[in-house]
């Protein structure tokens, strides 16, 4: 039973896979809309009963299935054939024998595809489609239903919006401003990003092509004017992130898929084959496939059901944990000032622009006495510590250490080591002390591990730290952006955050008691005594648990999900599913928890608008963040002191060698452990 | 202008292995005029010379570095100002306000601590040798007691029964830890399981019990490695006492011995480069101790140290009374301080500051004390310019040690000063007089 029904919404999802959506009702909806026409409907559904049970047949891989996209290809080929012919035991034929076809193809370009990270939208419907229309000139015996189609189902409407309705309506094979209407209304009830850009990409489209051809209304009749709408929603919404930038990168598109457009329908005509979605599958192919090679920025890397989740993650994201993916720790303990910054005055420039030098002061010096001797200056001889997890790849240390007033511009690095992050950058640190490395090559560092002692070799006019990212492993490698993960600058912990020239900044230690604490496991069970005003109420358990990609949560009773992540240097909550409950409050009291101890620090972080406000504020806020992002950055400001974690939210408490939180307070309700 | 002044020729050897473009440095003359922003020539004006001086500043800066290099790496740790390293009450107490409790060594430390207004809980009772009477004072204060040897433990027995109550105890542990000399004089031998017979003593007695294991494993460590395998072992014996005993030990203490930045004699590098960072001593225990705990708590970690939280915040200030030219040439410098203030002359080489720029060459000098006794000497051989009569010298570091183990000797202990956060000196002890050393005699 259980098979059959993954089975059937594996047969509707597809449905909504086409307007980029992916919910099952709202595939089941999209199926009975298409019943407009009962050819397309029954040739469609075919086509996707057969796909799958082909895909059975194969013994395919469930979860394959559940992506969509493969099916969806083989649902527009039949819709596609069902649009021309009535449904007859002969094209039913032709169906199952194109559908089986796409859905192979559809498997195969997408191997292909993904190798360069690009999706294969409906490429395969296109080009199947083309061979199914050439071919059917020679089938006679096929009924062709396209001199009966189904305007009659249409109602009066000025043609402006009329033309938009049914342009709207033919990504269905229903070219009727009733399914528009049922389409558009699906649309708005995910994404109201969706219906902007559906909007703006017809007109925007139709005014290009009518400037082209010099008749708007020609313009508004053209058939294949869908395709503008579909470009400019993958273009700003769903493979783009819905922001300002991408609106007019998605105009660009636009304009290029109606030259694309006309251009293809002239080939095509001599064939008298349609040309449906090929100018859409071209424009956003090589659009993605560009964008995504030149790592651009508001590429969308992590595609949510819609667009408004998907610019609502990335925000959150970027708000919380920085845009950079290469972050680092500070090379040292205490306080250090910075001496070199990016692109500063001396040496960190061109190709070597991304780097940081730091040296240690007292009362504004960074030596004392006249500074003449290398043991007058407060840096030489302390620790440097590694500032990420990784393997030594590289280093040396039996340079001599120059006097002050010397500086060795043969062996510019001086004594070094290059540590290979687990995250797959490397780190170089430069100047290193004679003889005073404490690791070897090929030894495996955690972040803080001791490495060496802050000398003066190399190109290095006094003592100091030189620390910088690279993107290869080898001795002067050009450097790559980077910021430190945290520091602690007047008592506030900074995340994400490049210090500026000549600040003092104190490095962050981390504690392991903390980070032990933290380190879930499976099954894990945290339960809890519910207080209300000091009365008992209820008991409350939360359970660790995996998702099928990996991603570890916690689970309560009702199956609330709260998504949490442990980087050794931090604990922190990133995603949540599910209504009100004790999880979701606890997201808000605790979002992360820095793993320092010696000191109390404050720190902002940023919550998803989701958790803190209505559905209704948080659907606005969404929208106005496509135009401006610092409308979803809303501060909160946190406080932890080694034992307790307090915001204007309420505050929860750390125990020693107990994992998890002790106890949750907020307003007049207080969760206390009991295992 | 002024006349000047003659000198007699002198013949320098000329080092170009130090020789850059810009001159040698070591050619320079370090200069050390004020300390905290006080003058020191106002210092001995005001105090007299010889005269020892204390920066509050650089001592809380010490401890906070090797403080914050432990406690941001781990939980639960406490210092214990070790006494004997400089016992002034003004010092003792800037110690304590920053958190720490007292370490003592003998009945005359308890004391002091107890007149200092430390509970004797927190009191750490160290040593070989404690006196029966005062060791039961201590237990009846609450002192932590860490037992050296098995007659101590006798004794603590026959307190536990005089005193009707179960008396909680450490034992000093000593142990092989690579290091030379190893210190086997103190406590009980972990290698050759004497230390585990001791614990086992201890349970079968059944009138104390053990809650603390301790280990010193030695003094000026420059070997970080060392506190390593020191906390591996004590790690080690916890754990097999746990297990064996069904008990719980409460704390490690992994005493003290972290060098400070002073110059030993016989080695070559300067401080800066052989001396252990206290990051370095941290990670090396904290990382074994989170490594192999076993325990369901993380053992509270107690630490003694002395010399690494104060040596390089004392200075001892002192006058040049005169100067002569001895047979080889050498000049010689008679100071108003010598080795009745400078014991620890015999294994530093002291960083030693003049009070301003003075014109000439550097040549080497001898700088000896005002002892009428021929070893009286702190510097062989120093290359200095040519110095006046009361030229003042700042000698540091000598903040450990020196002044508790200063002698009245030939001469009377000098006055110290403390200069506190605000750059503020004050007088923390007085010089002494007649009546000061007359006092107890007949």
């Amino acid at each position: 039973m259980q098979k059959y029904k993954s089975l059937f919404f594996s047969a509707v999802k597809p449905y909504s896979s086409i307007l980029f959506l992916n919910n099952k009702y709202a595939g089941l909806l999209l199926l009975s809309i298409t019943f407009l026409n009962p050819s397309v409907a029954i040739s469609g559904v075919f086509a996707v009963l057969f796909s799958v049970l082909f895909a059975d047949f194969l013994e395919f891989k469930e979860s394959y299935l559940a992506q969509g996209f493969y099916v969806y290809n083989s649902l527009l080929v039949g819709m596609g054939i069902g649009f021309i012919f009535s449904p007859s035991l002969t094209s039913l034929a032709l169906i199952a024998i194109s559908s089986a076809f796409t859905f192979m193809l559809s498997f195969m370009l997408n191997r292909l595809f993904s190798v360069y990270k690009i999706p294969i939208l409906s490429l395969p419907f296109s080009l199947v489609t083309m061979f199914v229309y050439l071919a059917s000139l020679k089938y006679s015996g096929l009924l062709s239903t396209l001199v009966n189609n189904t305007t009659h189902y249409d109602i009066a409407l000025p043609l402006v919006i009329s033309a938009f309705l049914k342009s709207f309506g033919t990504i269905f094979f229903l070219p009727t401003n009733v399914a528009g209407i049922l389409m558009i209304l699906l649309v708005l009830y995910f994404s109201r990003i969706m219906v902007v850009m559906a909007l703006v990409g017809f007109y925007f489209g139709v005014l290009i092509h009518s400037l082209l051809i010099g008749s708007f209304t020609q313009a508004l009749y053209d058939p294949y004017a869908f395709n503008y709408i579909l470009v400019a929603i993958a273009l700003c919404g769903i493979f783009l992130l819905p922001t300002l930038k991408n609106f007019f990168l998605a105009l660009v598109g636009v304009a290029i898929s109606v030259v694309l457009t006309d251009a293809i329908t002239i080939l095509f005509n001599y064939y008298s084959i349609p040309v449906f979605t090929l100018p859409f599958n071209i424009t956003v192919i090589v659009f993605i496939f560009i964008l995504s090679i030149i790592y651009y920025k508001e590429f969308n890397m992590e595609i949510k059901s819609t667009p408004e989740e998907s610019l609502s993650n990335y925000l959150s994201k970027i708000f919380r944990f920085g845009t950079l993916y290469t972050k680092i720790s500070l090379p040292f303990s205490g306080v250090w000032s910075v001496y070199q910054a990016f692109d500063d005055e001396w040496t960190h420039k061109g190709e070597y622009k991304y780097a940081y030098d730091f040296v240690k002061k007292s009362d504004g010096k960074s030596y004392k006495n006249d500074g003449l001797h290398l043991d007058d200056y407060y840096s030489f001889g302390e620790s440097i510590l590694s500032p990420v997890n990784g393997y030594v790849v590289d280093a040396r240390h039996d340079l001599v250490d120059n006097v002050i007033g010397e500086v060795d511009n043969i062996n510019n690095w001086g004594n070094y080591v290059i540590i290979k992050s687990d995250l797959g950058f490397f780190v170089e640190i430069s100047h290193l002390l004679q003889y005073s490395l404490s690791v070897s090559v090929g030894e495996y560092v955690k972040v803080n591990k001791v490495l060496a002692k802050c000398g003066n070799s190399g190109y290095s006019p006094e003592p100091h730290i030189h620390v910088q990212a690279q993107e290869i492993g080898a001795l002067g490698g050009f450097t790559r952006e980077f910021n430190f993960g945290e520091y602690i600058q007047n008592e506030k912990l900074i995340l994400n955050s490049l210090p500026k020239k000549d600040e003092l900044i104190t490095s962050v230690m981390n504690d392991r008691s903390i980070s032990s604490r933290f380190l879930f496991i499976l099954d894990d069970e945290f339960k809890y005594e519910v207080f209300v005003d000091g009365v008992k109420k209820e008991d409350v358990s939360f359970v660790v648990k995996m998702n099928e990609i990996g991603e570890f949560y916690l689970e309560d009773k009702s199956e609330n999900r709260l998504y949490f992540y442990n980087d050794l240097k931090q604990f922190y909550f990133y995603n949540y599913e599910g209504a009100e409950s004790y999880l979701k409050r606890l997201f808000i009291l605790a979002p992360r928890l820095p793993f320092v101890s010696s000191q109390e620090v404050e720190f902002k972080d940023y919550l998803p608008v989701y958790l803190v406000k209505s559905k209704l504020q948080s659907m606005l806020i969404v929208l106005m963040s496509t135009i401006k992002k610092d409308y979803y950055k809303v501060e909160h400001v946190y406080s932890f002191d080694g034992k307790t974690l307090s915001s204007k939210y309420g505050e929860v408490t750390l125990e020693a060698m107990k994992k998890g939180y002790v106890k949750i307070k907020y307003d007049n309700v207080e969760l206390r452990r009991v295992i | 202008m002024s006349k000047i002044k003659y000198q007699k020729p002198t013949i320098n050897k000329i080092d170009f292995a130090m020789a850059s473009k810009y001159g040698s440095p070591m050619k320079t003359q370090k200069i050390r005029s004020e300390i905290d922003g006080v003058k020191v020539s106002d210092l001995t004006q005001k105090y007299g010379s010889p005269l020892f001086v204390f920066s509050q500043r650089k001592m809380e800066e010490l401890y906070h570095n090797l403080h914050s290099a432990f406690s941001s790496r781990y939980p639960d740790v406490t210092f214990g100002w070790s006494y004997k390293t400089n016992y002034l009450n003004e010092i003792c107490k800037v110690y304590h306000d920053l958190g720490s409790i007292a370490e003592v060594v003998s009945e005359f430390e308890y004391q002091k601590a107890r007149a200092l207004g430390i509970e004797g809980k927190d009191i750490i009772f160290n040593g070989p040798y404690k006196p029966y009477a005062d060791l039961k004072i201590a237990v009846r204060e609450g002192a932590k007691i860490h037992v050296d040897n098995l007659f101590e433990l006798d004794d603590l027995e026959k307190i536990a029964d005089e005193l009707n109550m179960k008396i909680p105890v450490a034992i000093r542990i000593n142990m092989d830890t690579g290091i030379y000399p190893q210190w086997s004089r103190f406590g009980f031998n972990y290698e050759s399981g004497e230390a585990y017979e001791a614990v086992k003593r201890i349970y079968d007695g059944g009138k104390v019990y053990l809650n603390g294991l301790h280990t010193h494993i030695g003094t000026f460590m420059l070997d970080s490695n060392a506190y390593k395998v020191a906390t591996i072992k004590i790690m080690q014996l916890k754990e097999q006492v746990e297990r064996d005993f069904k008990s719980q030990i409460d704390y490690i203490d992994l005493g003290g011995g972290f060098a400070s930045k002073a110059n030993l004699k016989g080695v070559y590098q300067s401080a800066d480069v052989i001396v252990p960072t206290p990051d370095d001593y941290a990670e090396a225990i904290t990382n074994v101790i989170y490594e192999m705990n076993k325990s369901e708590n993380l053992p509270k970690l107690f630490l003694e140290t002395g010399r690494g939280m104060i040596d390089e915040a004392g200075f001892l200030l002192t006058s040049v009374h005169g100067y002569k030219r001895f047979p080889d040439a050498k000049k010689g410098y008679i100071l108003d301080a010598g080795v009745n203030l400078l014991y620890t002359s015999t294994w530093f080489n002291y960083n030693i500051e003049l009070d301003k720029r003075y014109e000439g060459d550097n040549e080497a000098s001898i700088l000896n004390g005002p002892l009428c006794m021929n070893i009286d000497v702190i510097e062989e051989s120093i290359m200095l310019p040519p110095l006046n009569r009361g030229t003042i010298l700042s000698v540091s570091p000598v903040g450990a040690y020196n002044y508790t183990q200063a002698m009245q000797f030939i001469r009377y202990k000098p006055a110290v000063v403390l200069i506190d956060k605000d750059g503020q000196a004050k007088l923390i002890k007085d010089v002494d007089d007649l009546g000061t050393v007359n006092h107890k005699e007949a």
